[in-house]
Protein backbone atom coordinates (compact mmCIF):
# COMPACT_ATOMS: atom_id res chain seq x y z
CA UNK A 1 0.00 0.00 0.00
CA UNK A 2 0.96 3.38 -0.79
CA UNK A 3 0.75 5.83 -3.30
CA UNK A 4 3.34 5.79 -6.16
CA UNK A 5 3.66 8.04 -9.94
CA UNK A 6 6.66 9.02 -11.63
CA UNK A 7 8.22 12.38 -10.93
CA UNK A 8 6.46 15.00 -13.80
CA UNK A 9 9.52 17.35 -12.10
CA UNK A 10 8.85 21.31 -11.25
CA UNK A 11 5.28 22.48 -13.22
CA UNK A 12 2.87 25.67 -12.83
CA UNK A 13 -0.86 26.49 -12.25
CA UNK A 14 -2.64 26.79 -15.44
CA UNK A 15 -4.25 29.99 -15.26
CA UNK A 16 -6.94 32.14 -17.63
CA UNK A 17 -3.75 34.80 -18.01
CA UNK A 18 -1.75 32.45 -19.53
CA UNK A 19 -3.92 30.89 -22.22
CA UNK A 20 -2.56 32.96 -24.87
CA UNK A 21 0.36 31.98 -24.11
CA UNK A 22 -0.61 28.44 -23.63
CA UNK A 23 -2.41 29.02 -27.56
CA UNK A 24 0.99 30.03 -29.31
CA UNK A 25 2.61 26.58 -27.90
CA UNK A 26 5.25 28.94 -26.03
CA UNK A 27 4.38 28.39 -22.48
CA UNK A 28 6.62 25.52 -22.02
CA UNK A 29 7.26 23.76 -18.33
CA UNK A 30 7.67 19.96 -16.80
CA UNK A 31 3.73 19.94 -16.25
CA UNK A 32 0.18 21.59 -15.10
CA UNK A 33 -2.09 21.37 -12.73
CA UNK A 34 -5.42 22.70 -13.61
CA UNK A 35 -8.38 23.25 -11.68
CA UNK A 36 -10.92 20.79 -12.03
CA UNK A 37 -14.22 22.36 -11.59
CA UNK A 38 -13.06 25.55 -13.85
CA UNK A 39 -13.92 22.84 -16.91
CA UNK A 40 -16.92 21.78 -15.82
CA UNK A 41 -18.12 23.06 -18.90
CA UNK A 42 -19.38 22.89 -22.16
CA UNK A 43 -17.02 24.43 -24.42
CA UNK A 44 -15.03 27.97 -25.22
CA UNK A 45 -11.90 28.80 -24.82
CA UNK A 46 -11.04 27.39 -21.27
CA UNK A 47 -11.58 23.92 -23.04
CA UNK A 48 -9.39 24.51 -25.92
CA UNK A 49 -6.39 25.63 -23.84
CA UNK A 50 -6.82 22.57 -21.56
CA UNK A 51 -6.60 20.55 -25.02
CA UNK A 52 -3.15 22.50 -26.51
CA UNK A 53 -2.04 22.50 -22.56
CA UNK A 54 -2.41 18.28 -22.36
CA UNK A 55 -0.65 18.08 -26.47
CA UNK A 56 2.50 20.16 -24.95
CA UNK A 57 3.18 18.94 -21.14
CA UNK A 58 1.28 16.40 -18.99
CA UNK A 59 -1.36 17.57 -16.79
CA UNK A 60 -3.21 16.71 -13.61
CA UNK A 61 -6.57 17.80 -12.34
CA UNK A 62 -6.86 19.60 -8.98
CA UNK A 63 -10.11 19.92 -7.23
CA UNK A 64 -11.24 22.06 -4.77
CA UNK A 65 -15.06 22.08 -4.15
CA UNK A 66 -15.07 18.17 -3.99
CA UNK A 67 -15.94 18.66 -0.21
CA UNK A 68 -14.51 15.82 0.98
CA UNK A 69 -15.22 16.20 4.43
CA UNK A 70 -18.73 17.52 4.73
CA UNK A 71 -21.34 15.97 6.16
CA UNK A 72 -23.92 16.01 2.68
CA UNK A 73 -24.11 13.05 0.67
CA UNK A 74 -21.61 13.31 -2.13
CA UNK A 75 -22.67 14.89 -4.72
CA UNK A 76 -22.94 12.36 -7.68
CA UNK A 77 -23.17 14.74 -10.64
CA UNK A 78 -20.11 16.52 -9.48
CA UNK A 79 -18.55 12.82 -9.58
CA UNK A 80 -19.95 12.76 -12.95
CA UNK A 81 -18.28 15.48 -14.59
CA UNK A 82 -15.08 14.83 -13.01
CA UNK A 83 -14.67 11.50 -14.66
CA UNK A 84 -16.13 13.11 -18.10
CA UNK A 85 -13.19 15.23 -17.67
CA UNK A 86 -10.62 12.40 -16.78
CA UNK A 87 -11.64 10.75 -19.53
CA UNK A 88 -11.44 13.12 -21.93
CA UNK A 89 -8.35 14.76 -20.71
CA UNK A 90 -6.30 11.42 -18.94
CA UNK A 91 -4.63 13.30 -16.31
CA UNK A 92 -1.91 11.99 -14.62
CA UNK A 93 -3.72 12.04 -11.35
CA UNK A 94 -6.33 13.68 -9.29
CA UNK A 95 -6.45 15.69 -6.29
CA UNK A 96 -8.03 17.65 -3.66
CA UNK A 97 -8.68 19.15 -0.62
CA UNK A 98 -8.34 17.80 3.03
CA UNK A 99 -11.46 20.08 4.26
CA UNK A 100 -15.41 20.22 3.60
CA UNK A 101 -16.63 23.59 1.90
CA UNK A 102 -20.62 22.53 1.57
CA UNK A 103 -23.62 22.20 3.76
CA UNK A 104 -27.22 21.67 3.07
CA UNK A 105 -26.23 21.53 -0.61
CA UNK A 106 -25.02 25.18 -0.88
CA UNK A 107 -20.99 25.77 -1.16
CA UNK A 108 -18.96 28.55 -0.06
CA UNK A 109 -16.00 27.90 -2.09
CA UNK A 110 -13.50 27.45 0.28
CA UNK A 111 -11.31 25.23 2.12
CA UNK A 112 -13.18 25.08 5.73
CA UNK A 113 -11.33 23.52 8.80
CA UNK A 114 -12.20 20.15 10.03
CA UNK A 115 -11.80 18.86 13.38
CA UNK A 116 -9.08 16.60 14.25
CA UNK A 117 -11.42 14.26 15.83
CA UNK A 118 -11.79 10.35 15.58
CA UNK A 119 -15.10 11.08 14.38
CA UNK A 120 -14.34 13.21 11.49
CA UNK A 121 -11.19 10.66 10.49
CA UNK A 122 -13.64 7.75 9.93
CA UNK A 123 -15.93 10.00 7.93
CA UNK A 124 -13.71 11.42 5.98
CA UNK A 125 -11.66 8.58 5.01
CA UNK A 126 -15.12 6.68 4.55
CA UNK A 127 -15.81 9.75 2.01
CA UNK A 128 -12.35 9.33 0.18
CA UNK A 129 -12.95 5.78 -0.25
CA UNK A 130 -16.03 5.80 -1.83
CA UNK A 131 -14.94 8.88 -4.27
CA UNK A 132 -11.63 6.50 -4.91
CA UNK A 133 -14.61 4.06 -5.73
CA UNK A 134 -16.01 6.19 -8.27
CA UNK A 135 -13.38 6.97 -9.82
CA UNK A 136 -11.79 3.89 -9.81
CA UNK A 137 -8.31 5.46 -8.83
CA UNK A 138 -6.75 6.39 -5.79
CA UNK A 139 -6.62 10.36 -5.04
CA UNK A 140 -3.78 13.11 -3.30
CA UNK A 141 -5.34 14.75 -0.54
CA UNK A 142 -4.38 18.07 0.10
CA UNK A 143 -3.19 19.28 3.55
CA UNK A 144 -5.20 23.31 3.64
CA UNK A 145 -3.95 26.28 5.44
CA UNK A 146 -6.62 26.97 8.58
CA UNK A 147 -7.15 30.45 10.39
CA UNK A 148 -8.77 28.27 13.35
CA UNK A 149 -8.27 24.99 15.29
CA UNK A 150 -11.12 23.27 17.38
CA UNK A 151 -11.09 22.78 20.97
CA UNK A 152 -12.36 19.29 20.75
CA UNK A 153 -9.67 18.24 18.23
CA UNK A 154 -7.63 15.15 19.59
CA UNK A 155 -5.36 14.86 17.38
CA UNK A 156 -2.64 17.26 15.38
CA UNK A 157 -2.96 17.86 12.33
CA UNK A 158 -0.48 15.92 11.04
CA UNK A 159 -2.03 12.65 13.08
CA UNK A 160 -4.81 13.21 10.88
CA UNK A 161 -3.57 13.68 7.63
CA UNK A 162 -1.34 10.58 8.07
CA UNK A 163 -4.49 8.48 9.57
CA UNK A 164 -6.87 9.57 6.88
CA UNK A 165 -4.40 8.42 3.79
CA UNK A 166 -3.67 5.62 5.67
CA UNK A 167 -7.37 4.53 6.65
CA UNK A 168 -8.45 5.60 2.56
CA UNK A 169 -5.17 4.63 1.21
CA UNK A 170 -4.89 7.66 -0.65
CA UNK A 171 -1.77 9.62 -1.83
CA UNK A 172 -1.25 13.18 0.09
CA UNK A 173 -0.49 16.36 -1.99
CA UNK A 174 2.07 18.31 0.78
CA UNK A 175 1.15 22.15 0.25
CA UNK A 176 4.18 23.42 2.27
CA UNK A 177 2.99 26.50 2.04
CA UNK A 178 0.36 26.11 3.60
CA UNK A 179 1.86 24.13 6.51
CA UNK A 180 3.94 26.89 7.07
CA UNK A 181 0.96 29.06 7.36
CA UNK A 182 -1.12 27.06 9.36
CA UNK A 183 2.19 26.51 11.29
CA UNK A 184 2.97 30.44 12.19
CA UNK A 185 -1.48 30.94 12.66
CA UNK A 186 -1.51 27.95 15.34
CA UNK A 187 2.30 28.30 16.80
CA UNK A 188 3.14 25.02 15.90
CA UNK A 189 6.85 23.68 14.68
CA UNK A 190 6.18 23.05 10.72
CA UNK A 191 9.57 20.82 10.25
CA UNK A 192 8.12 18.37 13.16
CA UNK A 193 4.71 18.23 10.71
CA UNK A 194 7.09 17.69 7.62
CA UNK A 195 9.07 14.73 9.41
CA UNK A 196 5.86 12.68 10.80
CA UNK A 197 4.34 12.45 7.16
CA UNK A 198 4.56 9.26 5.77
CA UNK A 199 7.19 9.74 2.34
CA UNK A 200 5.53 6.85 0.88
CA UNK A 201 2.20 8.21 -0.01
CA UNK A 202 3.79 12.21 -0.88
CA UNK A 203 2.80 12.43 -4.54
CA UNK A 204 3.30 15.87 -4.88
CA UNK A 205 4.05 19.09 -3.29
CA UNK A 206 2.55 22.55 -3.76
CA UNK A 207 4.42 25.63 -3.22
CA UNK A 208 3.10 29.39 -2.93
CA UNK A 209 3.20 33.14 -1.55
CA UNK A 210 0.88 34.25 1.16
CA UNK A 211 0.08 37.77 2.56
CA UNK A 212 0.75 39.29 6.05
CA UNK A 213 -1.90 40.49 7.60
CA UNK A 214 -0.06 41.01 11.20
CA UNK A 215 -2.85 38.81 13.00
CA UNK A 216 -2.34 35.99 10.96
CA UNK A 217 -0.78 34.34 7.78
CA UNK A 218 -3.62 33.90 4.79
CA UNK A 219 -2.82 31.49 2.10
CA UNK A 220 -3.68 34.17 -1.12
CA UNK A 221 -1.09 32.46 -3.35
CA UNK A 222 0.03 35.85 -4.23
CA UNK A 223 3.98 37.22 -5.15
CA UNK A 224 7.18 34.60 -5.25
CA UNK A 225 7.72 32.09 -2.54
CA UNK A 226 8.63 33.40 0.78
CA UNK A 227 11.91 32.65 1.70
CA UNK A 228 10.87 30.14 5.15
CA UNK A 229 8.60 28.16 2.22
CA UNK A 230 11.65 27.78 0.50
CA UNK A 231 13.61 26.56 3.49
CA UNK A 232 10.15 24.15 4.57
CA UNK A 233 10.68 22.85 0.50
CA UNK A 234 14.56 21.66 1.14
CA UNK A 235 13.37 19.94 4.16
CA UNK A 236 10.68 18.27 2.19
CA UNK A 237 13.29 17.26 -0.54
CA UNK A 238 15.46 16.06 1.46
CA UNK A 239 12.83 14.26 3.69
CA UNK A 240 10.77 12.84 0.66
CA UNK A 241 13.18 12.98 -2.58
CA UNK A 242 12.29 13.50 -6.04
CA UNK A 243 8.42 15.10 -5.71
CA UNK A 244 6.04 16.35 -8.49
CA UNK A 245 6.55 20.05 -7.43
CA UNK A 246 4.32 22.91 -8.46
CA UNK A 247 3.86 26.49 -8.21
CA UNK A 248 0.77 28.17 -7.61
CA UNK A 249 0.33 31.70 -8.20
CA UNK A 250 -3.46 32.86 -8.41
CA UNK A 251 -3.53 36.74 -7.31
CA UNK A 252 -1.70 39.35 -9.38
CA UNK A 253 -0.64 36.26 -11.47
CA UNK A 254 2.29 37.68 -13.90
CA UNK A 255 3.80 36.61 -16.82
CA UNK A 256 4.36 33.07 -17.84
CA UNK A 257 8.30 32.90 -17.46
CA UNK A 258 8.15 34.86 -13.89
CA UNK A 259 6.33 31.48 -12.41
CA UNK A 260 8.06 29.22 -14.87
CA UNK A 261 11.29 30.99 -12.86
CA UNK A 262 9.88 29.99 -9.42
CA UNK A 263 9.97 26.13 -10.76
CA UNK A 264 12.96 26.56 -11.87
CA UNK A 265 14.21 27.64 -8.81
CA UNK A 266 12.33 24.70 -7.39
CA UNK A 267 14.41 22.73 -9.38
CA UNK A 268 17.97 24.03 -8.67
CA UNK A 269 16.83 23.24 -4.65
CA UNK A 270 16.00 19.68 -5.65
CA UNK A 271 18.96 19.39 -7.88
CA UNK A 272 21.32 20.93 -5.10
CA UNK A 273 19.44 18.83 -2.10
CA UNK A 274 19.61 15.51 -4.07
CA UNK A 275 22.99 16.16 -4.90
CA UNK A 276 24.57 16.46 -1.40
CA UNK A 277 22.13 13.62 -0.41
CA UNK A 278 24.02 11.57 -2.81
CA UNK A 279 27.76 12.79 -1.66
CA UNK A 280 26.59 12.34 2.17
CA UNK A 281 26.17 8.51 1.53
CA UNK A 282 28.96 7.77 -0.95
CA UNK B 1 -19.85 19.01 22.10
CA UNK B 2 -20.76 19.20 18.70
CA UNK B 3 -21.18 16.27 16.10
CA UNK B 4 -19.39 17.08 12.86
CA UNK B 5 -22.69 17.31 11.27
CA UNK B 6 -23.85 20.04 13.87
CA UNK B 7 -20.34 22.17 13.84
CA UNK B 8 -20.30 22.17 9.92
CA UNK B 9 -23.97 23.16 9.68
CA UNK B 10 -23.37 26.01 12.52
CA UNK B 11 -20.43 27.13 10.79
CA UNK B 12 -21.64 27.10 7.57
CA UNK B 13 -24.21 29.39 8.83
CA UNK B 14 -22.18 31.48 10.42
CA UNK B 15 -20.00 32.58 7.71
CA UNK B 16 -23.11 32.59 5.26
CA UNK B 17 -25.94 34.13 7.19
CA UNK B 18 -25.37 38.19 6.96
CA UNK B 19 -22.18 38.08 4.33
CA UNK B 20 -20.24 41.23 4.24
CA UNK B 21 -21.10 42.21 7.81
CA UNK B 22 -18.53 40.76 10.60
CA UNK B 23 -20.27 41.25 13.81
CA UNK B 24 -18.01 39.37 15.89
CA UNK B 25 -20.46 39.21 18.72
CA UNK B 26 -23.22 37.21 17.28
CA UNK B 27 -21.88 34.06 16.22
CA UNK B 28 -23.61 30.57 17.65
CA UNK B 29 -22.58 30.35 21.20
CA UNK B 30 -22.27 26.64 20.65
CA UNK B 31 -19.74 27.31 17.82
CA UNK B 32 -18.00 29.85 19.81
CA UNK B 33 -17.57 27.14 22.41
CA UNK B 34 -15.85 24.84 20.37
CA UNK B 35 -13.02 27.18 18.47
CA UNK B 36 -9.88 28.09 19.69
CA UNK B 37 -8.96 31.45 20.69
CA UNK B 38 -5.16 32.01 19.86
CA UNK B 39 -2.37 34.67 19.86
CA UNK B 40 -4.10 37.99 19.12
CA UNK B 41 -7.58 36.63 17.86
CA UNK B 42 -10.70 35.32 19.96
CA UNK B 43 -12.75 32.70 18.42
CA UNK B 44 -15.25 35.52 16.88
CA UNK B 45 -12.12 36.82 14.83
CA UNK B 46 -11.35 33.25 13.57
CA UNK B 47 -14.52 33.05 12.24
CA UNK B 48 -14.86 36.43 10.67
CA UNK B 49 -11.43 35.74 8.83
CA UNK B 50 -13.57 32.75 6.83
CA UNK B 51 -17.00 34.63 7.33
CA UNK B 52 -15.12 37.34 5.13
CA UNK B 53 -13.50 35.04 2.56
CA UNK B 54 -16.79 33.67 2.23
CA UNK B 55 -18.47 37.02 1.33
CA UNK B 56 -15.04 38.31 -0.51
CA UNK B 57 -15.34 35.08 -3.04
CA UNK B 58 -18.40 35.55 -4.08
CA UNK B 59 -18.56 39.03 -4.01
CA UNK B 60 -15.68 39.32 -6.47
CA UNK B 61 -17.55 36.62 -8.89
CA UNK B 62 -20.65 38.63 -9.55
CA UNK B 63 -18.14 41.69 -9.99
CA UNK B 64 -16.37 39.84 -12.65
CA UNK B 65 -20.11 37.89 -13.99
CA UNK B 66 -21.59 41.74 -14.19
CA UNK B 67 -19.28 44.25 -14.46
CA UNK B 68 -21.60 46.57 -15.88
CA UNK B 69 -23.72 46.55 -13.63
CA UNK B 70 -21.36 46.70 -10.89
CA UNK B 71 -19.55 49.43 -12.84
CA UNK B 72 -23.27 51.59 -12.93
CA UNK B 73 -23.86 50.63 -9.45
CA UNK B 74 -20.19 51.71 -7.90
CA UNK B 75 -18.66 49.42 -4.90
CA UNK B 76 -20.96 50.51 -1.90
CA UNK B 77 -24.46 49.74 -3.89
CA UNK B 78 -23.01 46.66 -5.31
CA UNK B 79 -21.84 45.23 -2.36
CA UNK B 80 -25.44 45.78 -0.32
CA UNK B 81 -27.28 44.04 -3.80
CA UNK B 82 -24.76 41.15 -3.23
CA UNK B 83 -25.09 40.91 0.49
CA UNK B 84 -28.82 40.81 0.04
CA UNK B 85 -28.46 38.03 -2.88
CA UNK B 86 -26.31 35.51 -1.25
CA UNK B 87 -28.66 33.97 1.73
CA UNK B 88 -31.36 34.40 -0.61
CA UNK B 89 -29.67 32.20 -3.99
CA UNK B 90 -26.14 30.81 -2.00
CA UNK B 91 -23.94 28.45 -4.55
CA UNK B 92 -25.71 25.28 -5.24
CA UNK B 93 -23.02 23.90 -7.46
CA UNK B 94 -19.29 23.51 -7.04
CA UNK B 95 -18.30 25.62 -9.62
CA UNK B 96 -19.02 29.27 -9.03
CA UNK B 97 -19.43 29.75 -12.76
CA UNK B 98 -23.09 29.27 -11.61
CA UNK B 99 -23.32 31.42 -8.72
CA UNK B 100 -25.27 34.60 -10.82
CA UNK B 101 -28.18 32.56 -12.57
CA UNK B 102 -30.60 33.78 -10.20
CA UNK B 103 -29.19 37.75 -10.11
CA UNK B 104 -31.37 39.00 -13.14
CA UNK B 105 -34.39 37.78 -11.88
CA UNK B 106 -33.44 38.88 -8.36
CA UNK B 107 -32.73 42.55 -9.63
CA UNK B 108 -36.48 42.79 -10.46
CA UNK B 109 -37.36 42.74 -6.39
CA UNK B 110 -34.64 45.86 -5.67
CA UNK B 111 -35.45 49.19 -5.53
CA UNK B 112 -31.82 49.90 -7.63
CA UNK B 113 -33.74 48.77 -10.62
CA UNK B 114 -36.25 51.93 -10.02
CA UNK B 115 -33.44 54.17 -9.89
CA UNK B 116 -31.85 52.43 -12.98
CA UNK B 117 -34.36 50.71 -14.58
CA UNK B 118 -32.34 49.69 -17.40
CA UNK B 119 -30.29 47.17 -14.64
CA UNK B 120 -32.35 44.36 -15.10
CA UNK B 121 -32.06 44.09 -19.01
CA UNK B 122 -28.01 45.11 -18.48
CA UNK B 123 -28.04 41.79 -16.22
CA UNK B 124 -29.62 39.74 -18.20
CA UNK B 125 -27.41 40.98 -21.70
CA UNK B 126 -24.35 40.15 -19.04
CA UNK B 127 -25.84 36.69 -18.08
CA UNK B 128 -26.22 35.52 -21.67
CA UNK B 129 -22.58 36.75 -22.66
CA UNK B 130 -21.34 34.31 -19.54
CA UNK B 131 -23.82 31.64 -20.79
CA UNK B 132 -22.36 32.07 -24.24
CA UNK B 133 -18.75 32.51 -23.54
CA UNK B 134 -18.87 28.35 -22.40
CA UNK B 135 -21.41 26.54 -25.03
CA UNK B 136 -21.00 23.65 -26.69
CA UNK B 137 -18.55 24.18 -29.53
CA UNK B 138 -20.19 23.70 -33.26
CA UNK B 139 -18.61 23.29 -37.00
CA UNK B 140 -20.22 27.26 -38.56
CA UNK B 141 -21.35 26.98 -41.29
CA UNK B 142 -19.39 28.45 -44.41
CA UNK B 143 -20.52 30.20 -47.76
CA UNK B 144 -18.86 27.47 -49.46
CA UNK B 145 -21.11 25.12 -47.74
CA UNK B 146 -24.15 26.71 -49.78
CA UNK B 147 -22.92 26.44 -53.28
CA UNK B 148 -23.91 22.91 -53.90
CA UNK B 149 -26.99 23.56 -53.30
CA UNK B 150 -29.90 22.98 -55.89
CA UNK B 151 -32.53 26.11 -56.34
CA UNK B 152 -35.59 23.47 -55.64
CA UNK B 153 -34.24 22.68 -52.44
CA UNK B 154 -33.75 26.19 -50.92
CA UNK B 155 -37.42 26.41 -49.97
CA UNK B 156 -37.24 23.36 -47.67
CA UNK B 157 -33.98 24.87 -46.23
CA UNK B 158 -33.36 24.43 -42.71
CA UNK B 159 -30.69 26.77 -40.86
CA UNK B 160 -29.67 25.98 -36.96
CA UNK B 161 -28.03 28.85 -34.91
CA UNK B 162 -25.22 27.60 -33.38
CA UNK B 163 -25.79 26.87 -29.31
CA UNK B 164 -23.20 29.28 -28.43
CA UNK B 165 -26.05 32.14 -29.45
CA UNK B 166 -29.02 33.69 -27.67
CA UNK B 167 -31.15 36.12 -27.96
CA UNK B 168 -32.13 38.92 -25.17
CA UNK B 169 -34.95 41.05 -25.84
CA UNK B 170 -34.82 44.44 -23.55
CA UNK B 171 -37.18 47.45 -23.12
CA UNK B 172 -34.15 49.74 -22.79
CA UNK B 173 -31.30 50.40 -25.07
CA UNK B 174 -28.84 47.87 -23.69
CA UNK B 175 -26.26 48.03 -26.25
CA UNK B 176 -25.12 51.56 -26.56
CA UNK B 177 -25.15 51.67 -22.14
CA UNK B 178 -22.92 48.59 -22.52
CA UNK B 179 -20.81 49.98 -25.01
CA UNK B 180 -20.93 53.47 -22.66
CA UNK B 181 -20.06 51.56 -20.11
CA UNK B 182 -17.55 49.31 -21.61
CA UNK B 183 -15.78 52.53 -22.71
CA UNK B 184 -15.84 53.96 -19.47
CA UNK B 185 -18.04 56.80 -20.49
CA UNK B 186 -20.93 58.16 -18.23
CA UNK B 187 -24.31 56.58 -18.94
CA UNK B 188 -26.65 58.86 -17.31
CA UNK B 189 -27.94 60.63 -20.33
CA UNK B 190 -28.01 57.79 -22.70
CA UNK B 191 -29.79 55.51 -21.62
CA UNK B 192 -33.68 55.71 -23.08
CA UNK B 193 -36.43 53.36 -23.07
CA UNK B 194 -36.04 51.35 -26.90
CA UNK B 195 -37.50 48.14 -27.64
CA UNK B 196 -34.50 45.94 -29.06
CA UNK B 197 -33.47 42.50 -29.03
CA UNK B 198 -30.20 41.07 -29.21
CA UNK B 199 -28.43 38.42 -30.85
CA UNK B 200 -25.36 37.00 -28.61
CA UNK B 201 -22.65 34.64 -29.70
CA UNK B 202 -19.71 33.50 -29.63
CA UNK B 203 -17.39 33.28 -32.67
CA UNK B 204 -14.58 31.22 -32.38
CA UNK B 205 -13.48 32.24 -28.26
CA UNK B 206 -15.09 35.87 -28.75
CA UNK B 207 -18.50 36.72 -27.46
CA UNK B 208 -20.16 39.68 -29.63
CA UNK B 209 -23.58 41.23 -29.08
CA UNK B 210 -25.67 43.91 -31.97
CA UNK B 211 -29.05 45.04 -32.22
CA UNK B 212 -31.12 43.84 -34.57
CA UNK B 213 -33.74 45.88 -36.57
CA UNK B 214 -37.19 44.04 -36.94
CA UNK B 215 -36.75 42.09 -40.46
CA UNK B 216 -33.42 40.33 -38.72
CA UNK B 217 -35.40 40.04 -35.80
CA UNK B 218 -38.34 38.07 -37.01
CA UNK B 219 -35.91 35.75 -39.75
CA UNK B 220 -34.17 35.16 -36.53
CA UNK B 221 -36.64 34.21 -34.58
CA UNK B 222 -38.15 32.00 -37.72
CA UNK B 223 -34.90 30.22 -37.75
CA UNK B 224 -34.48 29.53 -34.08
CA UNK B 225 -37.80 27.60 -33.85
CA UNK B 226 -36.99 25.53 -36.97
CA UNK B 227 -38.66 26.94 -39.84
CA UNK B 228 -37.51 26.35 -43.48
CA UNK B 229 -36.50 29.45 -45.84
CA UNK B 230 -39.40 29.59 -47.47
CA UNK B 231 -41.58 30.09 -43.89
CA UNK B 232 -38.79 32.59 -42.68
CA UNK B 233 -39.56 34.71 -45.79
CA UNK B 234 -43.03 34.36 -45.85
CA UNK B 235 -42.42 36.22 -41.86
CA UNK B 236 -41.16 38.92 -43.36
CA UNK B 237 -44.19 39.85 -45.77
CA UNK B 238 -45.72 42.12 -42.99
CA UNK B 239 -42.69 44.18 -43.74
CA UNK B 240 -41.61 44.25 -46.99
CA UNK B 241 -43.18 42.68 -50.71
CA UNK B 242 -42.58 38.90 -51.02
CA UNK B 243 -39.79 39.47 -54.24
CA UNK B 244 -37.64 41.36 -51.16
CA UNK B 245 -38.12 39.21 -48.43
CA UNK B 246 -36.25 36.32 -49.99
CA UNK B 247 -33.31 38.99 -51.63
CA UNK B 248 -33.57 40.39 -47.37
CA UNK B 249 -33.35 36.90 -46.17
CA UNK B 250 -30.35 36.15 -48.37
CA UNK B 251 -28.57 39.62 -47.09
CA UNK B 252 -29.25 38.42 -43.94
CA UNK B 253 -27.98 34.79 -43.95
CA UNK B 254 -24.60 36.52 -45.43
CA UNK B 255 -24.34 38.20 -42.39
CA UNK B 256 -25.17 35.80 -40.18
CA UNK B 257 -22.29 32.90 -41.99
CA UNK B 258 -20.04 35.90 -42.15
CA UNK B 259 -20.55 36.28 -37.93
CA UNK B 260 -20.37 32.85 -37.24
CA UNK B 261 -24.29 32.88 -35.86
CA UNK B 262 -25.16 29.59 -37.86
CA UNK B 263 -23.99 25.93 -37.59
CA UNK B 264 -22.85 23.97 -39.90
CA UNK B 265 -25.50 21.84 -41.84
CA UNK B 266 -25.94 18.29 -40.62
CA UNK B 267 -27.09 15.19 -42.87
CA UNK B 268 -30.21 14.88 -41.46
CA UNK B 269 -30.78 19.39 -42.23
Amino acid sequence: MGYSASPLGHGVGLRTQHYPRVWEGTARVDWFEAISENFMIRGGRPLAALEKARAVAPLVLHGVSGSLGSTDPLNEEYLRELRLLIRRFEPAWVSDHLCWGSNGGHYAHDLLPLPYTEEALVHVAARIQAVQERLGRQILIENVSTYLTFSHSTMTEWEFVTAVAERSDCGILLDVNNIYVSATNHGFPPEVYLKSLPADRIGQIHIAGHSNFGTHLLDTHVGPVPAPVWDLYRLAVRLFGKVSTLIEWDEEVPEFEVVVAEADRARAIETEVLGERCAESA
Amino acid sequence: MLSLRELQSRFFQAIAHVPGTYTGEGYDPALLHVVQAQGQLGAPERIDIYAHMYYLRLRNTLQEDFPSVAAILGDERFSTLVRAYLPLHPSTHPSLRYLGRQFPAFLVTRSEVAVHPFLLDLARLEWARLEVFDAPDAEPLRLSDLQGIAPDEWPDLRFRLIPASELVTCAWNIHEIWKAVEEKDPTGDIACPQEVTLRVWRNGFTVYHAAMNAPERLALEAVRAGQSFAAVCETLVSLVSAEEAAATVGSLLLRWIDDGLLAAMSATA
